[in-house]
This record gives structure tokens, C-alpha cells and sequence, in this order.
């Protein structure tokens, strides 16, 4: 079980990291744009990445991109810490047609980057809270933002319900463990703990009854701030449409 | 499994993002009634818990869990999907786990087809005894799943590998990864049995969901392979070209082929599309007017 134990705890540490972007000390003129605007540019700029296979059209939204990045204070250095990985790994899934189409693997792997870029430039200026605010207000359903908001705030904590149980369990064991008794035993181990996570809605659900709580949706008027977004936004599709 | 942006045709993304929304907007309206947001929130919290797990495998690498059709079995097929799909839009969201353009076709995989199929391969064994049928819901589901993610990408013109890859690819290496979540799945519901029984006696879902939810997952690569034959043209012109009919215009309209005359086809399209926006706005507004006014009177 301990096996178990480490690379899950290895793998989520880093994992977890995520959590906690927001606790960045620069904080930019990207993190005061309403998320209601940056979700919907967001959506704007992957469908113009994935929406072309011209060198041209990429090259003038990456582009666009870097200088909205510099511009409104992200910085690259943290965005690329968290891309690189996935864009490397779009290069080698295309790679066996290097050598017999050259211009495809490399702009597959550009549209894949910007894409990664640009939902990444929402990911990194804008608190959950204000997200799930944002969708509410683009009319996504009550019930799943609602649902949407506890799940990404319990994580954590049942992360901790599920390794508490697991190290419980590799504290009682005296004999060495194959991998079919690890399954087996862990099987066991996070089914004790679905049940504990069900039990904990149930007290959940009452709590929220007893004391009333919704996501208080923000809608406040859009300022100059996110008009010049948008209006950076409409510029940069209009010249994309003109390439 | 997770598709992320770039890999799909628009046209692929957008029939399983409307076939997704489909199933998911019936889902929550069949629940609705329930007072169920903080079993969402706690279990799509729990099945993401889960799924950081690595679990190791003989030759020193390890595996992770998904739990679509775990969430089917405790949950229901109907709430087990909106978990997922919880779990899905916040790895979109959070980790960039998945693309924002390939969400509909994520969701369709992992909480629409992972979790249906293994709820009613769940039930169909459940005589055989929990564990087993457990076992097989989570391995089979898990590679029905993993087949539909190849048979998107295969589909898909952005992606340059065929369906004759991208299938066998993805559902054999799936189909052997699949037998840890399906011992998983049968831990967990072997476990629950003996603790808490009444929580996998979930009641049926009635026969017409069923055959249409089935029908649309049976379906859904048809209905892929036909977006991407049509294309973004028109299918009469498909059909047209196909028989060598020429066009006959009798009346142009303001806004032939929605485009402006003289304008870039693309920045035509927009504005057209804008003009057009605009009108049903108008009129929605003046039958909503006209619907009040006579109220008063």
C-alpha cells in the first residue's frame, strides 16, 4: 500500500499547486478584467486557434496573445511552466509525419500552444469564485455551478479524508503486499471513503437548508477596463478575418 | 482520454457539445426535485479525490481511476452524469485538463457514455453477483469510452491520424488499463454491499430514457461522421452538387448566402449574422410588447 501512498502523494502535491494560483504577489491588470469578459474572449480565441490551418493566421494570434500578456502583467515564465508539457507532448503525437508533411506537424502543435495559452490566461487571473459567478450569469444552470463551486472547494479536504484512510490502513499492515492485494485493499479503502463522502453530503445538504447559501451572482457594469478588453478582443478577430 | 483543443473538427466538437447538453440538461431537469447540489459537489469532489490515486502496476508505472461507472452504480445514471461532468468542467477550468471547444466531447465520453454503459452493464449482471458485474460495468464502460474518444479523433480531419489508428489505439490500450478500474470498481462496490447496501439499490430509470439515451450513444458517431461530410455548407447544396442540379435563384434576398455584396465573405458573414441577431431581437421585443399591451387593455 505504501507504493500506493507515495505516488499519489508525489503526484498530487504538484498537483495541487494549482490551487493556489492565486496567491501570485504581481498581480496584473489581467486579474481586474470582469471574468464574464475574459471567459467569453477565452472561448473566442481558441475558436480562432482551432479554427484554421494557415501559418499566418496562428503566427498574428500568438502574437496578439504574447503582447496582451505582456501588457496586462502575466507572467510568461509561470504560463510556460504550465504548458509546456502538453504542447511537447501534441509535437511528438504528430511527429511521425515530420519528415512527410513538415508545415502540419508544426502547426498542429501551434494550435494546440495557443489554445493552451489562451485558457491558460484565464486559469491564471481569475478566482474560481468569480468564474462560477460568471457562468451563473451567462445563465449556466443554479444547480450545477452550485454543485460546480462546493466540488472545487472540498477537493482538498476529502483529498486529505481519502490519504488519512489510506495511511490509517498502511499503519495496521505487518506483511508485504502484492499488486493484486494492494488493488484489492484500496478498492476496499476508497470505498469506506465514498461512503464517508456521501454521509458528508447528507450533513452537507441539511447545513445548507438550515442556514441558506447560494452563489451571489456579481453583476456588476462593465468598466473602462473590460470595454478596452473588448474592444482589444473584437480588433485582434476582426484582423484575424482580414488575414 | 482527455481531448484538448486543436485535436477536433469544429464541426465534431460542436454535434457532441449539443448531444451532450442534451443528455445533461435532461439529467438535471429529471432531478431538479431533489435537493441534490451538495451530493454533486461532495461526490464529484470524491471521484476527483479519487482519481489522483496512482495506482501502481507490475513494471513500475501506475494507473488512475476515472469512476464514471462507479458514479452510474452509487449514484444513478442520471446524477452519476452530472458528477462527472462537474469533474470535467473543472478539470477544463482549474487544470486545463481537456479543451474548452473539446468539453461536449469529453463529457460525452467519460460522463455520458463511461457512466451509462456501466450502470446498465451493472444491472444487466447484477444477478451474477455485485462484484462481478462491477468489475465488467468498469472495465467495459471505461473502454466503450476510450473507443468513443478514438472514433472522434479519427474522425477528424485536424487530427491526421485515421480511425483505423486512432480506435485500436485508444481501445486496446484502454481495454488493458481498464481491468485496474474495473478491480477498483468492484472493491468499492464489494465494500459498499457489505456496509451499506440500500445505497446501490438505485430504482430504474424507465424504459424510454433508456432506449433514447442508448440510441443517442449508439448513434453519436454517426451523427459525427455526417457533420463532417456536411461540413459547414448546407446539405440540400451537398445533395444538389451530388446530383449535378444547378442553381435557379428566383429572389436573392438583402443577404445572398449570408454575405453583404461588395464586403470580404468573412467580415459579410459576421454582420449578416449581426443583422440578423438584431432582427429577432426586434421582433421578440415587439411580440413581447404587443403580448403586455393587450394584457392591460
Amino acid at each position: 500500500m505504501h507504493i500506493l501512498l507515495e505516488k499519489t502523494l508525489r503526484n498530487a502535491s504538484s498537483y495541487f499547486q494549482n490551487f493556489f494560483i492565486h496567491e501570485y504577489k504581481t498581480r496584473g491588470l489581467i486579474y481586474e478584467i470582469d471574468a464574464r469578459v475574459k471567459f467569453i474572449s477565452t472561448i473566442v480565441f481558441v475558436l480562432l486557434a482551432v479554427s484554421t490551418f494557415e501559418p499566418i493566421k496562428l503566427l498574428f494570434l500568438l502574437f496578439s496573445l504574447f503582447v496582451i500578456l505582456k501588457i496586462l502583467g502575466l507572467s510568461l515564465k509561470k504560463l510556460f511552466q504550465r504548458i509546456w508539457l502538453f504542447t511537447a507532448f501534441s509535437f511528438i503525437v504528430v511527429s511521425p509525419f515530420l519528415f512527410s508533411n513538415l508545415q502540419y506537424s508544426l502547426l498542429f502543435t501551434l494550435r494546440v500552444l495557443i489554445s493552451l495559452i489562451a485558457v491558460q490566461m484565464l486559469v491564471m487571473s481569475t478566482n474560481f469564485y468569480d468564474l462560477c459567478s460568471a457562468l451563473s450569469s451567462l445563465r449556466i444552470p443554479e444547480s450545477f455551478v452550485h454543485a460546480l463551486w462546493i466540488a472545487y472547494r472540498y477537493t482538498i479536504l476529502l483529498f486529505q479524508d481519502i490519504i488519512n484512510i489510506l495511511l490509517a490502513r498502511e499503519s495496521r499492515r505487518v506483511a508485504k503486499t502484492s499488486h493484486r492485494e494492494i488493488w484489492k485493499k484500496g478498492g476496499e479503502a476508497v470505498g469506506l471513503f465514498f461512503l464517508r463522502s456521501i454521509e458528508r453530503s447528507e450533513r452537507l445538504q441539511l447545513a445548507m437548508v438550515s442556514r441558506g447559501e447560494k452563489i451571489v451572482v456579481q453583476k456588476t457594469k462593465l468598466g473602462f477596463l473590460e470595454i478596452s478588453y473588448i474592444a482589444i478582443v473584437a480588433f485582434i478577430v476582426l484582423w484575424w478575418i482580414s488575414l | 482520454m482527455h481531448i484538448p483543443d486543436g485535436y477536433l473538427d469544429l464541426t465534431i466538437a460542436l454535434i457532441f457539445f449539443v448531444l451532450t447538453l442534451v443528455v445533461l440538461g435532461y439529467s438535471l431537469v429529471k432531478l431538479r426535485h431533489g435537493k441534490l447540489t451538495s451530493l454533486f459537489g461532495i461526490i464529484s469532489a470524491a471521484i476527483f479525490a479519487a482519481q489522483m490515486l496512482n495506482w501502481p502496476i507490475p513494471g513500475g508505472t501506475s494507473a488512475h481511476f476515472v469512476g464514471g461507472s462507479l458514479a452510474g452504480i452509487l449514484l444513478g445514471p442520471f446524477a452519476g452524469c452530472v458528477s462527472m461532468a462537474i469533474v470535467l468542467t473543472i478539470q477544463t477550468l482549474v487544470f486545463n485538463d481537456g479543451g474548452i471547444t473539446a468539453w461536449g466531447a469529453n463529457v460525452w465520453n467519460m460522463a455520458v457514455v463511461n457512466v451509462f454503459v456501466g450502470y446498465y452493464v451493472y444491472k444487466a449482471l447484477q444477478r451474477f453477483g455485485k462484484t462481478f458485474a462491477s468489475f465488467i460495468a468498469g472495465w467495459i464502460g471505461i473502454t466503450i469510452a476510450a473507443i468513443f474518444a478514438g472514433i472522434e479523433l479519427g474522425l477528424s480531419t485536424s487530427f491526421a491520424y485515421g480511425l483505423s489508428i486512432t480506435v485500436p489505439v485508444m481501445g486496446l490500450w484502454h481495454a488493458i488499463l481498464g481491468v485496474i478500474e474495473g478491480v477498483i470498481t468492484a472493491g468499492v462496490v464489494g465494500y459498499i454491499a457489505t456496509r451499506r447496501s440500500d445505497l446501490l439499490e438505485k430504482g430504474e430509470t424507465g424504459k424510454v430514457p433508456f432506449v433514447l439515451i442508448g440510441l443517442m450513444i449508439v448513434l453519436s458517431p454517426v451523427f459525427a461522421y455526417l457533420a463532417e461530410e456536411v461540413g459547414y455548407s448546407e446539405p440540400l447544396e451537398n445533395v444538389a452538387e451530388f446530383l449535378g442540379l444547378e442553381e435557379n435563384t428566383i429572389n436573392p434576398g438583402l443577404l445572398p448566402d449570408y454575405t453583404i455584396p461588395g464586403l470580404d465573405p468573412y467580415i459579410g458573414t459576421l454582420l449578416s449574422g449581426a443583422i440578423g441577431v438584431l432582427i429577432v431581437f426586434l421582433l421578440s421585443f415587439a411580440v413581447k410588447y404587443a403580448h403586455s399591451s393587450r394584457k392591460n387593455t
